[in-house]
């Protein structure tokens, strides 16, 4: 019996080996030589070195003005970010999902923004932010003030979570848009038979129901946002600027690994401290919404 | 029959990603047989692309040293963006081009780390390297007085002026620094026009932060936040938020101020050489003329930007690799490569020859070259300037005093460069 077990078991690995082989090579492997390089002063350039250093790396992080910067900036870009984008997302499911004409149309139109590479969308939005461009002309247009949007530090940040925010939402949009369709219609014809309006339909009967929905929204939407690079890497042209306003952790990160020489094992040691915020973020999220039977 | 359909689908797989690996050997195997000497030499160049006329150029003065070197076939490869970034990846992965080309800038770090090789030991007296500008050579010495680059070209900054809009304002071209912002003044429309555009970042600003005694970096480090160094671009900053009439090009919607310049949104810019062919492509129809910087206190400043050609130190074609820089930087490649006066000859021989010192609007950007200062000063430069960029348009911008900013930027710097010791 125990010899079929195990020839059962290899025959099994053998058929996972092409995929095992992958993941070993490409996450796993990748991963564990970040922590290895996280502890060392390395320098790759010239004459290879790695020097053991042990915890200076993340000892230096605490008197790095940059590193708290793009922390700060990301955490705001976070906190504002992953609500819009979900309740934004909710709401145009839950209007796609009213049963209007040509709602068809109106799904695919939202669903757009997402369909464009990033690199694509933040090279448009650069041209529409242009300070003669299409955005100031439209607030001109109604009478609002007009924004030096790549410039001006305070509103640089604003720019790229408003145009996140707009692009990111629709896919969202679609998963509720799943979950929306599977909300047995009993449950709105009892509510109705209660005497429950539109408002309270939606708000005691589809929210409550969406939770598990919310919950793995909630949670992709702080990873993602929380691994902002593509747009403030565009938008500053790699520097972060103006005055270290679009300067993100990852692009710390980037910045440590890739322009300044010679400081790789810092970088990996801030990569590392990101994976451990995004983690604990993650786990406070779920303690809140108490919903654990999805994943 | 669903197993065996799975394990051929799973052999498909995992063979054709072996084929994909044993593809990808043949190739660098292939590139290590052809260092032999009978056999055609491929050496690798590369360098960030430049307007289609420099191109051609380009490809014109590497046919004139194929044609020479007839064994030696030249694979120019162009890296158009984030090009350090890209350089120092490929020479960590051992994947590094034969020949490439090397900012000033960026030179004394690199050349610290040993990726360079040193280039002495091939330079022959037919090369004549004292024909070479000393300060432009000088620039790619390391520590240990080895030379690892010859400086293929430079540019030094002038003032670009729009000759109808002085018309229109009657007023003269600035001699000093305090015409300038007067003149400024006159020439500003509201903010559709400036009188003089400005880019806020040091490598534009070096001189003048310099003007009044005060230094940038001392002793490999950031000083900036001296006194005399604010002091001397207060009133870069004083025309953007009092007077008003300087403004940075992308507050316009442009990229650079050469196109601001040409949009005609700004009367003045300082500019090199490098505006000259963009403004006569794009914008044929401008009437501009160029000027000496004016002077700061008296004296005369401008910086001077150059790029070498270098060697990796892991190629294993060096020797082909050395023809090729030779060529280039030589009297002959060096005369066709700046022929057409897109970027100025590094040779005294070549630019006596070739006479731009008379050519109306490049002569001020020649002039410039016997007091500029060389855009570059030791190992942390770079991280000095992130910093500096990044502060000084929170000041530029009028959201805090300049001061302020500076030290903070300063701290920063410092701080930094502390960290990587």
């Amino acid at each position: 019996m125990r010899k079929k077990a195990w020839r059962e078991a290899g025959t099994g690995y053998l058929l996972l080996s092409p995929t095992l082989f992958v993941l070993l090579l490409f996450i796993i492997g990748p991963i564990l030589f970040a922590i290895f390089l996280a502890f060392h002063k390395v320098q790759l350039l010239g004459t290879t070195t790695f020097e053991f250093v042990g915890f200076d790396n993340f000892k230096r992080m605490t008197g790095d003005l940059r590193a708290k910067i793009a922390l700060w900036n990301t955490v705001k870009y976070v906190v504002l970010v992953v609500p819009c984008q979900t309740m934004l997302a909710l709401v145009l499911a839950a209007t796609l999902n009213a049963g209007l004409k040509g709602q068809k149309f109106f799904r695919i139109v939202y669903f757009l923004p997402t369909l464009t590479s990033s690199a694509v969308l933040t090279l448009i939005f650069m041209w529409m932010y242009n300070q003669n461009g299409l955005i100031n002309h439209l607030l001109q247009a109604v009478g609002l003030p007009t924004y030096n949007w790549l410039g001006d530090p305070k509103v640089a940040l604003n720019a790229i979570m408003v145009m996140n925010i707009w692009s990111t939402a629709p896919f969202f949009m679609v998963i509720y848009l799943a979950a929306l369709q599977d909300i047995p219609d009993s449950l709105y014809e009892a509510a109705e038979l209660d005497g429950a309006n539109a408002i309270q339909k939606f708000w005691y009967v589809t929210v409550p129901y969406l939770r598990p929905v919310t919950s793995f929204v909630v949670i992709m939407g702080l990873i993602g946002t929380f691994q902002l690079f593509d747009q403030s890497y565009i938008f500053s042209a790699g520097s972060g600027g103006p005055n270290n306003s679009t300067l993100t952790v990852v692009l710390l990160i980037y910045q440590y690994a890739f322009k300044t020489l010679g400081t790789m094992g810092y970088a990996a040691a801030l990569a590392f401290a990101l994976a451990i915020i995004i983690l604990i973020a993650t786990l406070v999220q779920r303690r809140f919404s108490k919903e654990e039977s999805l994943y | 029959m669903k197993k065996w359909l799975a394990i051929g689908m799973s052999t498909m797989l995992f063979g054709s990603a072996l084929a994909g690996c044993s593809s990808g050997e043949e190739k660098t195997a292939g590139k290590e047989t052809s260092g032999t000497k009978n056999e055609k030499v491929e050496v690798t160049l590369a360098g960030w692309g430049g307007n289609p006329t420099e191109q051609k150029l380009l490809q014109q003065t590497l046919d004139e040293f194929q044609k020479k070197y007839p064994n030696i076939k030249v694979k120019y490869e162009v890296i158009s963006d984030q090009y350090m970034d890209v350089i120092k990846t490929r020479l960590v992965g051992g994947e590094g081009p034969d020949v490439f080309y090397l900012d000033a800038f960026e030179a004394p770090a690199l050349i610290k780390t040993g990726a360079l090789e040193p280039l002495d030991k091939y330079v022959t007296d037919d090369f004549d390297i004292n024909d070479f500008e000393k300060p432009l050579l000088d620039a790619f010495k390391g520590e240990d007085g080895k030379i690892y680059g010859f400086p293929k070209d430079y540019s030094t900054l002038a003032l670009f002026y729009n000759k109808k809009m002085f018309e229109e304002a009657g007023v003269e071209v600035p001699k000093t620094w305090d015409e300038l912002r007067e003149v400024a003044k006159k020439l500003t429309k509201g903010t559709q026009v400036y009188g003089f555009g400005v880019a806020p970042e040091l490598a534009r600003l070096y001189y003048i932060a310099e003007s009044k005694g005060g230094k940038v970096v001392t002793d490999n480090k950031a000083s900036f936040a001296d006194p005399k160094v604010v002091e001397a671009l207060q009133p870069i900053v004083d025309m953007h938020v009092k007077d008003k009439s300087a403004a940075q090009p992308s507050e316009v919607g442009a990229n650079w101020g050469g196109e601001m310049f040409g949009q005609g949104k700004a009367a003045m810019v300082i500019e090199g050489n490098w505006a000259i062919p963009f403004l006569k492509d794009t914008f044929p129809n401008l009437e501009y003329g160029t000027a000496e910087i004016p002077t700061i206190n008296g004296k005369k400043a401008t910086m001077a930007y150059t790029v070498a050609y270098v060697m990796n130190k892991n190629s294993q074609k060096k020797e082909a690799a050395w023809k090729l820089i030779s060529f280039l930087t030589g009297k002959e490649g060096m005369k066709i490569w700046t022929s057409k006066g897109l970027a100025l000859p590094t040779r005294k021989s070549v630019a006596a020859e070739l006479g731009f010192d008379k050519d109306p609007l490049r002569a001020p950007i020649v002039a410039g070259a016997s007091y500029a200062t060389v855009w570059q000063n030791g190992t942390n430069l770079p991280i000095i300037t992130n910093n500096f960029n990044n502060q000084f348009v929170s000041a530029f911008l009028g959201q805090r005093p300049l001061a302020d900013a500076l030290k903070e930027a300063q701290e920063t710097a410092n701080k930094e460069i502390e960290g990587n010791k």
